[in-house]
């Protein structure tokens, strides 16, 4: 005998009606609808609208809330229950990650040590800064090509690098194609994009301390025809042109060769008018000091990125697709693979 | 000698897929021979697989042809190995050989070709882990496929005749469904594989970039049918019909996507 009155019988609260309403599974199917809508908007669309897979994601969350609730198949089916729920983790970590990554560019010539100034970075309103309490100096690198029908191809890249993690723990490694340096939680990948760098000193007329500084000329050999840059002595208010002249052939068309900085060159550097050829050591007047060529190194475009997640991310997933095979493993081991014709059977 | 053998291994097919229909339409079952030929012809076209990687230094995966060849590959092997082990589903033979044979007419449409290059990017363990989960995906939704033709075909008087021996609608609706959710474990791995390897590669495991967008709607796409065919209780014919939509939006995203755009991915290749 139950001792509830029977109006709550017969109509459950308004509570647990918007419960079994959320619990729907044909709201499922909407809901897949828009991540697949989600999906196009931001493919078409080519923005980051994380809304629109966000939103989807939300609402799995609540649906499948209010399913385990109120819906007694997931008690029964364990492993679909996890798998549902590692997804919904996947998406709760990819959420994390949007909210802490970076993503950035920089170019350390050879010889060169960086500090934590990128050329371009975008990253989440949560990240962790640390980039500048790390070091990474790059020593020197080589990059190789073949040559099949007549077209130069980049084989690999190797780069030895020297590095100092943000807490003070010193070392070296060789990086470049797949392999990253992690560093103090960013990964450091080598990038096709590199090239030549004329290094330079400066002597202010003022009298001021000597700087060094290097132009990074456009990427090699993709921009070959066109190794020429605007550039500002560190410190002058003087803005030239720097042009690289490479009087050698440098990456072969008919032969394995490496990418390397040519002996016979030029660079050539222009102002207004004037326009001087120079060798390593040869030096020029400008209007607020003195330009001395030191000679030519190579620089490499690094991407770096940070994500923490991705150790995590890889865990539910491989989750998910356990459990996944686990609950289809479970369902059709309960009937046979090869049904007969005959119309008895179940 | 690689195309001798690879046209023989064709041949064979077209030998298996003929006498497959011809049992379909004379309501005999040749089914040991046409097993036999298939055996054979996947035995052949192996081979001449391998000789060709040999020669070339690099798997069947640059050129056109070598896609669809490769592709057809992988196709008969899963569907020789099911159809030797699971003899209910030997009917569907009739129906997936002609979408064999329109494959194979489009392969020779291409020249095989000599490139005998391949981007640094595909020099790791990654690329056949993903590559093999995306060809067993496609393969296990090929078989469903067929299993959905006889399910259709059962809708007119003539197949209907032909199909009667088989198990009834709900049954083999059942057993196709199967499939397609063998098919999503394997379409779940290929994309965990391939996030793994574009992070090995270029630093990020997701970009949206083309093949990666459409992969991800046809996982989706597959999602939507196990939902709908579980919340509805979709008739057997519905089911069909989802299963042959998963099929060709995978079929276009597999042999379309990478050869409109230049690369198979972004962010392959440059010097
Ligand atoms: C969060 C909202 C979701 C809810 C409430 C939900 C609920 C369910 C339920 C109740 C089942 C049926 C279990 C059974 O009786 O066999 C199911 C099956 C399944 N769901 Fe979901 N689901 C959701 C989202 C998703 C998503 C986003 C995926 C994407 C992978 C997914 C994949 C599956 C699969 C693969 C099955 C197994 C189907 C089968 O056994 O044939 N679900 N889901």
């Amino acid at each position: 005998m139950s001792d509830f009155p029977p109006s709550s019988i017969t109509s459950p609260s308004l509570a647990v009606r918007c419960l079994r309403a959320l619990a729907s599974l044909k709201l499922t199917l909407i809901l897949i609808i828009l991540l697949l809508a989600g999906v196009l908007i931001i493919y078409y669309t080519k923005t980051r609208f994380i809304w629109a897979l966000a939103l989807p994601f939300i609402g799995f969350a609540i649906n499948l809330t209010a399913t385990v609730l109120t819906n007694p198949v997931f008690r029964r089916q364990l492993a679909l229950l996890v798998f549902h729920l590692a997804l919904i983790g996947i998406a709760l970590l990819i959420a994390v990650e949007r909210l802490t990554y970076l993503k950035g560019q920089v170019e350390v010539v050879e010889g060169e040590t960086f500090t934590g100034q990128m050329l371009r970075e975008e990253s989440g309103p949560w990240h962790p800064r640390r980039l500048d309490k790390l070091q990474l100096t790059n020593e020197n690198f080589t990059v190789n090509y073949t040559n099949s029908d007549g077209i130069l191809r980049r084989v690999d890249t190797r780069n030895q690098v020297a590095w100092v993690s943000p807490n003070g723990v010193a070392g070296r490694s060789i990086i470049g194609d797949q392999e990253p340096l992690l560093l103090g939680g960013y990964r450091f990948y080598t990038t096709i994009n590199k090239g030549f760098a004329p290094v330079f000193s400066w002597r202010p007329a003022d009298g001021s301390a000597e700087r060094v500084g290097a132009v990074h000329l456009p990427s090699y050999p993709r921009m070959h025809l066109q190794q020429q840059n605007e550039w500002q002595p560190p410190g002058s208010a003087t803005s030239v042109w720097v042009m690289l002249q490479i009087d050698e052939e440098i990456l072969s068309p008919d032969a394995p060769s490496q990418l390397r900085v040519p002996d016979k060159h030029k660079v050539i550097v222009r102002l207004d008018k004037a326009r001087w050829e120079l060798k390593p050591g040869d030096s020029i007047r400008l209007p607020d000091g003195v330009l001395v060529y030191q000679e030519l190194r190579k620089w490499m475009g690094y991407d770096v990125t940070y994500n923490f997640t991705l150790p995590w991310l890889l865990a539910a997933s491989i989750l998910a697709v356990l459990s996944m095979a686990w609950h289809f493993w479970q369902k059709f081991m309960a009937r046979p693979w090869n049904p007969t014709g005959n119309p008895n059977e179940k | 000698m690689e195309l001798q053998i690879l046209w023989a291994a064709l041949v064979t097919y077209v030998l298996a897929g003929s006498l497959a229909i011809f049992g379909f339409v004379m309501k005999r079952k040749p089914e040991r021979t046409v097993l036999l030929l298939l055996v054979l012809g996947v035995l052949l076209h192996t081979t001449s697989i391998a000789m060709r990687w040999e020669r070339m230094g690099h798997g069947p995966y640059i050129t056109m042809f070598e896609a669809l060849s490769s592709g057809i590959w992988n196709l008969m092997l899963i569907y020789t190995l099911i159809y030797w082990r699971i003899p209910a589903i030997r009917a569907t033979a009739a129906v997936v050989m002609p979408i064999l044979f329109v494959m194979m007419g489009w392969m020779m449409l291409f020249p095989p070709g000599e490139i005998g290059h391949k981007p640094q990017v595909y020099h790791t363990v990654w690329l056949y882990i993903h590559i093999g989960f995306a060809k067993a995906f496609i393969s296990t939704v090929f078989i469903a496929v067929g299993i959905s033709g006889i399910i259709l075909l059962r809708k007119i008087r003539y197949g209907a005749e032909r199909f009667a021996h088989l198990p009834n609608d709900t049954r083999l609706d059942d057993l196709s469904f199967r499939f397609m959710a063998v098919a999503m474990i394997f379409q779940t791995l290929m994309l965990i594989t391939g996030a793994i390897w574009a992070q090995d590669a270029w630093g990020r495991y997701w970009d949206w970039d083309p093949l990666e967008t459409w992969a991800f709607i046809t996982w989706i796409f597959v999602i939507f049918s196990l939902h709908l065919r579980h919340t509805y209780k979709t008739s057997p014919q519905i089911g069909a019909l989802l299963v042959i939509g998963v099929f060709i939006t995978a079929f276009l995203v597999f042999f379309g996507i990478p050869f409109v755009s230049t690369n198979f991915h972004q962010g392959v290749g440059g010097a």
